[in-house]
């Protein structure tokens, strides 16, 4: 583990481009480099949980392996956690409505349910029980907007605790050496356009310190210039076909880590295991 | 009578483009047929000839064939002002919640999406109506979407701030009084919450027509066709069968579902021919492995449900024309162009 190692990776990337097998497997390979890591899934649904091979993940984190926990971001819980310890107010659970129905405002005000998802993620940084935390987060179309919460709510919070707990999460999130954003895209026309929009905001925003793109389900070259016959040529004129397509997608939008297509039958928790193998390779 | 075909499924498979071809396939056999996009590729759109927020227009060289995009962001401000009072539908759009709204809650794009295509439906300028649904979650969002709205204009946070009544305006200046307000107002700071409490009640003067219009939506969906795109990657997979388990129940029976991106089975079964080089050999074992693989999804899929199920190969580029759009389906396996035709006896 070196000094300039990330202590907060945020994964994010366009819907089915692999972003939960990318943050499963950054997870896997930190682990297997001696680090303790929680990763946390902000995405919902069961993406991150398969892709460790578990059923489901919980609020509260559950051993993947000795040194590797996981849990999923459950926002009621998070906002009675928030509260309580994070603003300072312990004895919130037990207000009964006003429980509620700050719930019901967290849902509707811009920034509030985003400053708490997020606000459980640079929490569990900041308490440092592990040296990495690796959230697989939301999909490219709403990340933005979850990273932006901080400077949301202090523009529309003049004043109160909330607006405080925004200051020191905005400086982690732009600590370059800390916190880092991967995002994770394929290489055909959508995801990279979404990416570079993406990339173009969080500058423009200047919400983000650092980042990193990873290029999934790449195709290496094809070594053979023969043409082949039957379904041996058929595939070739396939695979020739995507590979140059993949090719100039990847030069519009180059890459800091490329991770290979992999093909034939992987379990979920297979392709993470991987992936992981692949990020040592380069 | 219009027919409604709604076509869903995961991000990233290829649906947008299911529907272009579907479409173009119904234009060219004779009937007055409408495509409702919401985000496609540049590549497609050009197909089309059209640009964000278009209105319908013609598709150039398709007599029947018209493409609309919409804009979900706009097609909301849309309905603020629809359903609700010219002055009251200013303060709505300029209020720093509504882009946030718009922006965050999913379904507000759906629900605009489902919106604009309703009014498409009931204009009876065409004989199809079909429908690519925004990139959301398997699809079934789409479907719950006006309901959602409708909760959501009809204030679970006012109710509870206000006891159930419909506020006036006064008692924004009696919060003082309320525990609940004064606790809200240390941590959130002073007038957020009053921000938030005028922006939900001007949305609250939406309810009763965005609720009427939800259920008009709602009796389409009923009426209306599913298609569900899928690859046979594990991801899609995964949503492709949640939308089968979780299918709400406004929406009718998925009528068919269409695998995209599927390469031939035979090339699972092929041996290289004699003098095919190391390479190229490999390279046929690497792709029979994923023909298999994607043969066991499908099988895997058929031995779950009933539903009719359509292949189309992978193509190593997107189609850029409208010939190639619909060439396409040429190349599709197990496909009649009448499905939805069938569709329709659900529903008549």
């Amino acid at each position: 583990m070196s000094p300039s190692d990330p202590r907060l990776v945020i994964v994010s990337g366009k819907g089915g481009v692999g972003k939960s097998a990318v943050a499963a497997a950054l997870a896997t390979n930190a682990h297997r480099h001696g680090r303790k890591v929680l990763a946390i899934d902000v995405a919902g649904g069961d993406g991150l949980a398969t892709h460790f091979g578990l059923g489901s993940l919980a609020f509260r984190p559950r051993e993947v392996r000795p040194g590797l926990e996981a849990l999923a971001i459950d926002r009621s819980k998070a906002l009675v956690e928030y509260l309580q310890v994070q603003v300072g107010l312990p004895q919130f659970a037990t207000l009964g409505p006003a429980a509620r129905a700050f719930d019901a405002l967290a849902g509707a005000a811009p920034g509030v349910r985003e400053i708490v998802t997020l606000g459980k993620v640079l929490w569990e940084v900041r308490q440092g029980d592990y040296d990495l935390v690796v959230a697989d987060c939301l999909p490219t179309g709403q990340v933005s907007g979850l990273l932006r919460a901080p400077a949301t709510i202090a523009e529309l919070v003049p004043t109160g605790r909330i607006r405080q707990q925004a200051e020191w999460m905005r400086d982690l999130l732009l600590d370059p050496i800390a916190s880092q954003l991967v995002l994770v895209t394929l290489p055909e026309e959508l995801p990279v356009i979404e990416t570079e929009e993406t990339l173009a905001y969080l500058r423009r925003e200047n919400l983000i310190g650092n980042h990193r793109i990873i290029a999934n389900r790449v195709l290496g070259e094809l070594r053979s210039s023969a043409v082949g016959s039957g379904a041996a040529a058929e595939a070739a004129a396939l695979h020739r076909s995507l590979f140059s397509e993949q090719q100039a997608w990847l030069r519009r939008l180059p890459p800091d880590q490329v991770l290979p297509y992999l093909f034939g039958l992987w379990t979920p928790g297979e392709v993470a295991a991987r992936l992981a193998d692949e990020m040592d390779r380069e | 009578m219009t027919t409604a075909i709604v076509v869903t499924g995961a991000g990233g498979v290829g649906k947008t483009t299911v529907a272009a071809a579907l479409a173009i396939r119904r234009a060219r056999a004779g009937q007055r047929t409408l495509v409702v996009t919401v985000d496609p590729a540049r590549r497609l759109a050009d197909a089309l000839g059209i640009e964000l927020g278009s209105e319908p227009r013609q598709v150039k060289g398709e007599r029947l064939l018209s493409a609309a995009m919409i804009d979900a962001v706009s097609s909301w401000q849309a309905v603020a002002r629809k359903h609700a009072d010219p002055s009251v539908a200013n303060r709505l759009v300029g209020s720093e919640f509504f882009q946030a709204a718009t922006a965050h809650f999913p379904a507000s794009q759906s629900y605009a999406a489902a919106e604009e295509a309703a009014t498409y439906l009931d204009s009876g300028l065409w004989d199809m109506v079909v429908v690519d649904t925004p990139p959301a979650a398997g699809g079934i969002d789409f479907f719950t979407a006006p309901s959602q709205m409708a909760d959501l204009v009809g204030g679970t946070l006012l109710r509870l701030l206000t006891g159930g009544r419909l506020p006036g305006r006064r008692f924004l200046f009696n919060r003082g009084a309320r525990p609940l307000l004064r606790f809200a107002d240390q941590i959130l700071g002073s007038d957020l919450l009053e921000r938030v409490a005028q922006f939900l009640m001007d949305l609250r003067t939406t309810y009763d027509g965005v609720r009427q219009r939800a259920q008009e939506i709602e009796s389409h969906f009923l009426k209306s066709f599913t298609v569900v795109v899928t690859t046979a990657d594990p991801a899609p997979m995964a949503e492709t069968l949640r939308f089968f388990r979780e299918l709400p129940e406004i929406a009718s029976p998925p009528g068919l579902v269409v695998f995209n991106r599927s390469l031939p089975l035979r090339w699972a079964k092929a041996s290289p021919p004699p003098r095919t080089g190391l390479a190229l050999a490999e390279n046929l074992a690497r792709w029979g492995a994923e023909a298999q693989r994607q043969a066991d999804a499908r099988a895997e899929f058929a031995s779950h449900y009933q539903t009719p199920l359509a292949t189309i190969p992978w193509m190593p580029q997107a189609p850029t024309d409208i010939d190639a759009l619909a060439s396409l389906i040429d190349h599709a396996d197990n496909w009649a162009d009448n499905w939805a035709d069938h569709g329709l006896d659900v529903t008549s």
